[in-house]
């Protein structure tokens, strides 16, 4: 008896292990625009008429030694608390290796290539669930130097600031390098930082994930979202019936409804748990956006609606569904 | 006259019992309450360092005293920021984080216990001139520690009581 009690909680802890776990956030290193800006990493295009700036990242990572210190001293934190950063040095040459070989590769019976769309190939950029945004400047007064830095952790789906740190270094003679200077100001935002995460992760382990559903009506859709449909006796817009489905699976019914109108729908702050029943293998497994509303792109499948709906995720907090088409 | 004599007591008995327990914190040689902690300058990875105050009823105890004083703050209290240093977040956020773990902490700070392996003295010798004072029942003293922070949190995150980063996924 006692040994199948031990088995048995052997067993739930592993299962707890292996299932339970949420997703883990993919955090990046990012100078800031800014910090581009002012030091001419940027590629400018013309807009029809209207001239704008894109941060040139691979240029800054490949020309400013003191900007890949500084990711290189932040990193070497992060993997010591076991939360290794991924390099978007690394992802930038990820993802043009792939562009390369994707080109290249033949079907070795057809001789077909990949297949691309130019959306999927617009979506296959660099990409993180929270964003460290780098910024500093180097004041010279008289003999001496300092660095001012600015340091903000964004959530990359709800645009909130999880942590955001400010400081000046000590002053040091101009002839000095400023190396030590911007190491110093890492290991000074180091603490706070690292709090602020916890916090979030604490918060998002007790109230649920935030994450944010964007709807969408392709003109091929019959039906918008002022289409109405008898639910209970009772007439109801699609967008109500969609916006009481948010209140009955986000946690503690906590979501905002953005904006609504006949052809779009957002939805953001809505708290999801962090791991649910997979219908497929009946597992608990971690769950995201685009795990969440699965649900709901079923429900909108089946009679009354019939409708055609695709969903596509934009990482772990975003989602977007589309109504008509997929 | 007799009026303004009793109104006299009055506020003078006011006064003892709002200050008094107020003073007698002061002088605790015990309360955690009752120390000064000041972060010096960013210090080398994985370190804080701070200059702290304590008391003693000699200069060594004093001493002692300082040290748990500074594991007590990187605990309990954090670190106040400095003209060119961050403030430093408690490793535990709950205020009643010592009470909910009496034991543990009874036993963590005792004399020669284990909150020792986290302190680094930066200054050699007896603490002297503005950093000595003779006080009413003793020393109050400064001196100048490594605490050896990054450690501590790995502690009492292997001890369960802080979480750590990777604990949540």
């Amino acid at each position: 008896m006692k040994k199948i009690a031990l088995l048995s909680l052997t067993i739930l802890a592993f299962m707890s292990v292996a299932f339970g776990q949420a997703k883990k956030p993919i955090i990046m290193v990012v100078p800031s625009d800014s910090w581009c800006l002012r030091n001419g990493f940027v590629q400018e295009f013309d807009n029809m008429g209207t001239p704008i700036s894109v941060p040139d990242y691979s240029a800054a990572l490949l020309k400013d030694p003191d900007i890949r210190a500084m990711i290189t001293s932040l990193s070497g934190f992060m993997a010591s608390e076991g939360y290794p950063l991924q390099s978007l040095e690394q992802e930038l040459k990820r993802i043009q290796n792939e562009s390369a070989e994707m080109a290249m590769m033949m079907g070795k019976q057809s001789g077909g290539g990949i297949v691309e769309t130019p959306i999927e190939r617009l979506r296959r950029t660099a990409k993180a669930d929270i964003i460290l945004n780098l910024d500093y400047t180097i004041n010279k007064l008289g003999p001496n130097q300092h660095v001012e830095f600015n340091f903000q952790a964004i959530d990359a789906y709800s645009s909130k600031i999880i942590s955001g740190i400010t400081g000046v270094g000590d002053k040091i003679s101009t002839t000095s390098s400023i190396l030590s200077c911007l190491q110093a100001a890492v290991l000074d935002l180091k603490d706070g930082f690292l709090d602020n995460l916890n916090s979030y992760f604490y918060d998002m382990s007790v109230q649920g994930r935030e994450i944010s559903v964007t709807l969408f009506r392709y003109d091929s859709c019959p039906i918008d979202f002022e289409e109405e449909y008898e639910i209970n006796g009772f007439y109801a817009e699609l967008a109500d019936i969609i916006e009481a489905w948010f209140a009955d699976h986000a946690v503690s019914g906590r979501f905002s409804l953005d904006s609504k109108s006949a052809n779009r729908m957002r939805f953001n702050q809505v708290r999801i748990p962090l791991t649910t029943v997979n219908p497929i293998n009946g597992r608990e497994t971690p769950v995201d956006a685009n795990g969440f509303v699965r649900d709901l792109v079923n429900t909108l499948k089946k009679s009354p609606y019939n409708l055609v709906v695709g969903r596509t995720p934009k990482g772990l907090g975003e989602v977007w569904i589309t109504l008509g088409d997929k | 006259m007799k009026r303004l004599l009793i109104f006299s007591l009055i506020a003078l008995v006011c006064s003892c019992v709002c200050f008094g327990q107020g003073k007698d914190r002061r002088k605790s040689f015990k309360s955690w309450d009752n120390y000064e902690i000041t972060t010096e300058r960013v210090a080398v990875d994985g370190t804080k360092f701070v200059k702290v105050w304590g008391f003693g009823k000699t200069v060594d105890k004093a001493v002692m005293n300082a040290k748990r004083n500074a594991v007590h703050a990187c605990i309990f209290r954090g670190l106040p920021g400095a003209a060119t240093a961050n403030p430093t977040p408690a490793i535990l956020k709950d205020p009643d984080a010592y009470v909910m773990n009496q034991e543990y902490f009874d036993a963590f700070f005792e004399a020669g216990g284990a909150y020792l392996a986290y302190i680094n003295m930066t200054t050699d010798g007896v603490p002297s001139g503005q950093d000595r004072r003779k006080v009413k029942g003793g020393y109050k003293v400064a001196i100048y520690v490594q605490v050896m922070y990054d450690n501590l949190r790995r502690k009492l995150e292997n001890d369960g009581l802080a979480r750590s980063l990777n604990s949540f996924f």
